[in-house]
């Protein structure tokens, strides 16, 4: 895999992707396998450390991908000429279906880009407990100050691993913090419904 | 008015000291508890005890952004204790339970809300100087609601008075004082999520038909077995700072890895992991509807740690506590 088109892979996956690069990959999946690959990959990597299971890794993530992009082309009307307004819209339409499709596959993509390596994925997945991305972040901190603590002003791959551990913590804690919200808030077992999975 | 009746009690029975003190402590009252509405108090406790002790079956819906839930609540009293369950309609398909809580059991929140009533009754003996309930950090306004599930609601509209804490359009039954609508106001008079009854009958309910895949048991704590099977969390750690008129949820000796705030209105729940090898210092927020998760990454007397403070409070509040968050000893 060249190393523009990985690039291109990573743009996808953070959203971040233009025209051109969503092309590249979009045209390469179908045939490329060490492309599918790692797509795939990076997926597991996800769902290793949102605590899920790695029983994915064959997932054929192109699939959904080309479906989702063919959904949102039939959605224009094909036989008519395009018109002004639809020439403009379409590659929009396409990008945002295929990012959104890129961000329920994969986020974080910049970081985990670092951990491409099947050895150091590997590695990754052992230390995946307790905090995931984490330790595979390679991000310098700056001090700054906010009230008693001084609290790093992080770069963007530190603040998005940060953002996810914030996520899967949410997922984790939910339950806890709803038998209790249930006890002592007026709309009784309601809040159970902030909970995305309730465990026995 | 009450102040000022002991005031004349005091002038007509006692020395000219203790007239001035309790001069002090009836202004007391009446200054640093802003505008009480005593109508709203008076809906709040009857909000409170209708969730314990009334009958009654209904489809509540809970939305936030794009996403909305359907779920199936009943409540059933029986003698001295109350059965509720919480069925999903839609999604996982879960079933929550809790059995026969006693209905005088009343945790910390429903205190609060039940709090009005007794500092309006009681300001008389001076029994509750010195605290003036949720008035202290809410601004309530009680008007005509709208008709929710078939019932006429009476609205009231709770504007927080400090930024600590969200504001809430709550919609009442007239007639029983059951919460039918929730409106959670963020910034900007933003609404951040949304629950209200679809439909509502009281009485004993009929049978339920939907499919549930789980039943979970709501969990209750069992006065002095509690923490045991926590006990094994090796560190002491304690919450610094709380917005004011916040208390702990369920008595905590230290040692376990959770703890719970509430007002009556907001609950917000802190967590610490010690972690086993360092991590790089950080934070991050998630925010779905009106929950919020904050998560730092920080060295807590050389040990790395993981505080989180996940509740239905602003950012800036589950940081300021966070910030808070020490290691005892």
């Amino acid at each position: 895999m060249s190393e523009r088109l990985r690039e291109s892979l990573s743009a996808v996956m953070d959203g971040e992707a233009n025209e051109l690069e969503l092309e590249r990959v979009l045209s390469r999946i179908g045939e490329d396998d060490e492309l599918r690959q790692a797509w795939v990959r990076y997926n597991a990597v996800r769902s290793v450390n949102e605590g899920g299971h790695i029983a994915n890794l064959s997932l054929d993530v192109s699939g959904r991908v080309r479906a989702a992009i063919n959904e949102g082309n039939d959605g224009q009307a094909l036989n008519k000429p395009a018109g002004l307004a639809q020439r403009f819209l379409k590659p929009l339409a396409s990008f945002a279906v295929a990012a959104s499709v890129a961000a329920t596959v994969v986020i974080g993509g910049q970081q985990l880009y670092q951990i491409g390596e099947p050895d150091s994925y590997v590695n990754t997945l052992a230390g995946a407990s307790p905090v995931g991305l984490i330790n595979s972040v390679g991000a310098t901190a700056v001090q700054a100050s906010y009230g008693m603590q001084s609290v790093p002003v992080l770069q963007p791959t530190v603040r998005t691993a940060y953002r996810e551990l914030a996520r899967q913590r949410m997922e984790r804690y939910m339950q806890e913090h709803v038998e209790q919200a249930a006890l002592n808030t007026p709309q009784g077992l309601i809040p159970f419904s902030r909970v995305q999975q309730i465990q026995e | 008015m009450v102040s000022k009746l002991k005031f004349l009690q005091g002038r007509k029975f006692a020395s000219a000291f203790a007239v001035a003190t309790l001069l002090s402590a009836g202004y007391a009252v009446a200054d640093t508890c802003p505008e009480i509405n005593p109508e709203a108090l008076k809906w709040l406790d009857k909000m409170s005890r209708s969730a314990h002790e009334v009958n009654y079956q209904g489809v509540v819906t809970f939305q936030r952004g794009d996403d909305m839930q359907v779920m199936q609540i009943s409540h059933t009293v029986s003698g001295q204790s109350a059965t509720e369950s919480l069925t999903q309609l839609t999604g996982q398909g879960a079933q929550v339970v809790r059995v026969e809580h006693p209905l005088d059991c009343i945790h910390p929140g429903h205190r609060l809300l039940r709090l009005g009533t007794d500092l309006h009754t009681a300001a008389g003996d001076g029994s509750s100087a010195g605290t003036c309930g949720l008035s202290e950090h809410y601004r309530f306004s009680v008007t005509e609601g709208e008709r929710v599930a078939g019932r006429k609601a009476v609205r009231i509209v709770v504007a927080p008075r400090d930024m600590y804490r969200y504001g809430y359009v709550m919609e009442l039954d007239k007639q029983t004082g059951l919460l039918l609508k929730t409106a959670t106001i963020g910034r900007g008079d933003k609404v951040l999520e949304n629950f209200q009854f679809a439909n509502l009958s009281y009485g004993e309910g009929g049978s339920q038909t939907a499919d549930v895949d789980l039943v979970h048991e709501a969990e209750h704590p069992v006065v002095g077995r509690e923490l045991v099977h926590e006990r094994s969390y090796s560190v002491d750690w304690g919450v610094g700072w709380l917005p004011n008129g916040f208390m702990a949820t369920d008595s905590s000796s230290g040692g376990e890895r959770r703890r719970t705030y509430t007002d009556g209105l907001a609950v917000f729940s802190v967590f610490l992991e010690i972690l086993p090898r360092d991590i790089q210092p950080g934070e991050g927020v998630v925010r779905r509807g009106g929950t919020t998760s904050y998560t730092r990454g920080v060295r807590m007397a050389g040990r790395p740690a993981l505080i989180t403070v996940i509740g239905e409070v602003p950012v800036n509040t589950a940081r300021m506590v966070a910030d808070s968050v020490a290691l005892l000893q």
